[in-house]
């Protein structure tokens, strides 16, 4: 009997390290998060191909795209990262949990900005398309000193007005969804590969 | 006397005398520059594409514009970067023109005592003169922080800089930009950012036990950053492969994103925020053209 017991336990055991190895070593809320990231890194993969002008513009990929990403971020995002969770193939850094407030604020920002894409979808691209986002390269000298304003340099920065950006182009806005991408994976993300 | 008291007496004696001796070798040449007129808004962007504002500004920590304090930990200690506002006591306004050219061509104070290699001066010597007086001129705008560098924690024996002076003589390898004129004045104008201001060999050349980067390991990705990170080769062939293609490396400088859709983290997340983002779109193009076309 208790062998039987132990060789099931074992065996379910087993079966689950398996089930966590064929997904590449990953598994529950890591494997959850990872997949997540997955789609919209497939999101900005498809979109950048049409900013960066090789594939026709398409506002409804676009608008779908922007909900994808939409629907992963805020508070989405951030309950997939419950305290300490950086087993296994993880690319989690610990600075997420002594430094919750940013890592939050950058989901909420994503948030933002994907519905912003969303609702420039119509606008289409900015003629040229050259500059930092908001910023041009001539901005550190505005101000008179090397730096100039810097607004996204802080990371999360100040909240853009949704309003806003539903009037801007829309590479404009896909460029800030991309900043805020990766200024979190900047913090918070070991560069494994 | 018994050998091992002459080798006790002798060793200290003679370490000492070493110590001594590098204490007082001297390194570097004297700076010949003149008080050029300079272009700060050349210098600025010149500034913004050798990392000085992205490693000289503690964001994170609500530093001030180039008042220094970013933490970089290393295998050899921790270093911090130091305050370059016009600061006179505790940054580089009590400074020359000569003094700004010897630091930044060959990583020398103006007291004569060598730079860590963290600071990447070696790259820096591809700078010519007019941009050695275009980046004084920028750093002359910079508003004076009153915060004193903080000193770096590095581990014994690193924290003897007169070692630095050993360390120069094996392995200080100053880039010195030539143009190739078979090749096209985008290619050599990328060539010229890559080798020389925008330091890509600092983390993407791999670096030996001592720090000293493996030259004939150029841009061929490196296992150990300072993040815990690694970085990629980025050689043409390297990259190629990746499915780099020139436009592509163009926007991903600009905007992070690369060709699999995803984006720059690490420490690249900071170069194309901080650095190449800034950068003018023919320039984004020449460092592209240059690290795809380049052979190797």
């Amino acid at each position: 009997m208790k062998f039987t017991v132990l060789t099931v336990a074992g065996s379910l055991l087993l079966t689950g390290a398996v089930a966590a190895y064929a997904h590449g070593g990953a598994s529950g809320i890591i494997k959850e998060r990872m997949d997540a990231m997955g789609v919209m890194g497939d999101v900005m993969k498809s979109l950048s191909a049409m900013m960066r002008g090789e594939q026709a513009y398409d506002a409804d990929a676009v608008r779908k795209g922007a909900a994808a990403i939409r629907s992963h971020s805020g508070e989405a995002l951030t309950k997939l990262f419950p305290e300490h969770s950086i087993e296994g193939p993880s690319e989690a850094k610990p600075e997420i949990w002594t430094d919750w407030q940013a890592f939050s604020d950058l989901s909420d920002q994503l948030g933002v900005f994907a519905t912003g894409l969303e609702a420039a979808a119509d606008n289409g691209l900015a003629h040229g398309g050259g500059g930092a986002g908001m910023m041009g390269a001539g901005s550190m000298m505005s101000g008179g000193g090397m730096m100039g304003s810097a607004p996204m340099m802080g990371g999360a920065g100040p909240m853009a007005d949704p309003a806003q950006l539903a009037q801007m182009p829309a590479d404009g806005v896909f460029n800030m969804v991309a900043q805020t991408c990766s200024a979190c994976h900047s913090r918070f993300r070991v560069e494994k590969k | 006397m018994r050998l091992w008291l002459i080798v006790a007496f002798a060793a200290p004696a003679l370490a000492g005398a070493a110590f001594a001796v590098l204490h007082v070798w001297p390194i570097g040449q004297p700076e010949a520059i003149g008080e050029n007129a300079g272009d700060p808004a050349r210098g600025a962007y010149l500034a913004r594409m050798s990392g000085c504002i992205a490693c000289h500004t503690n964001t994170g920590g609500g530093g001030q514009p180039l008042a220094g304090g970013v933490r970089l930990p290393t295998d050899f200690g921790t270093f911090y970067s130091p305050n370059l506002t016009t600061d006179p006591d505790h940054g580089i306004g009590g400074w020359t023109i000569q003094d700004f050219a010897a630091a930044l061509r060959q990583g020398v104070s103006p007291e004569g005592t060598p730079y860590y290699p963290s600071f990447p001066y070696p790259f820096y010597n591809a700078f010519s003169d007019q941009d050695v007086a275009d980046l004084w001129a920028a750093f002359k705008t910079v508003p004076p922080v009153s915060v004193p560098s903080k000193p770096h924690e590095m581990m014994p024996p690193f924290n003897l800089r007169a070692g630095l002076k050993v360390w120069r003589a094996l392995y200080h390898i100053p880039e010195t930009f030539t143009s190739d004129p078979e090749e096209s004045d985008l290619w050599n104008r990328g060539k010229f950012i890559v080798e020389g201001p925008a330091h890509c060999g600092a983390c993407h050349t791999p670096r030996n036990l001592l720090g000293a980067r493996q030259a004939e390991m150029a841009l061929h990705g490196a296992e150990k950053l300072p993040d815990g990170g690694k970085s990629p080769s980025i050689t043409s062939a390297a990259l190629k492969k990746e499915g780099w293609t020139v436009n592509a490396l163009k926007y991903a400088l600009q905007t992070g994103i690369m060709p699999n859709g995803d984006v720059f983290g690490g420490s690249m997340g900071e170069v194309v925020r901080d650095g190449t983002a800034f950068l003018s779109d023919e320039d984004r193009t020449a460092i592209a053209t240059y690290l795809l076309e380049r052979d190797g």
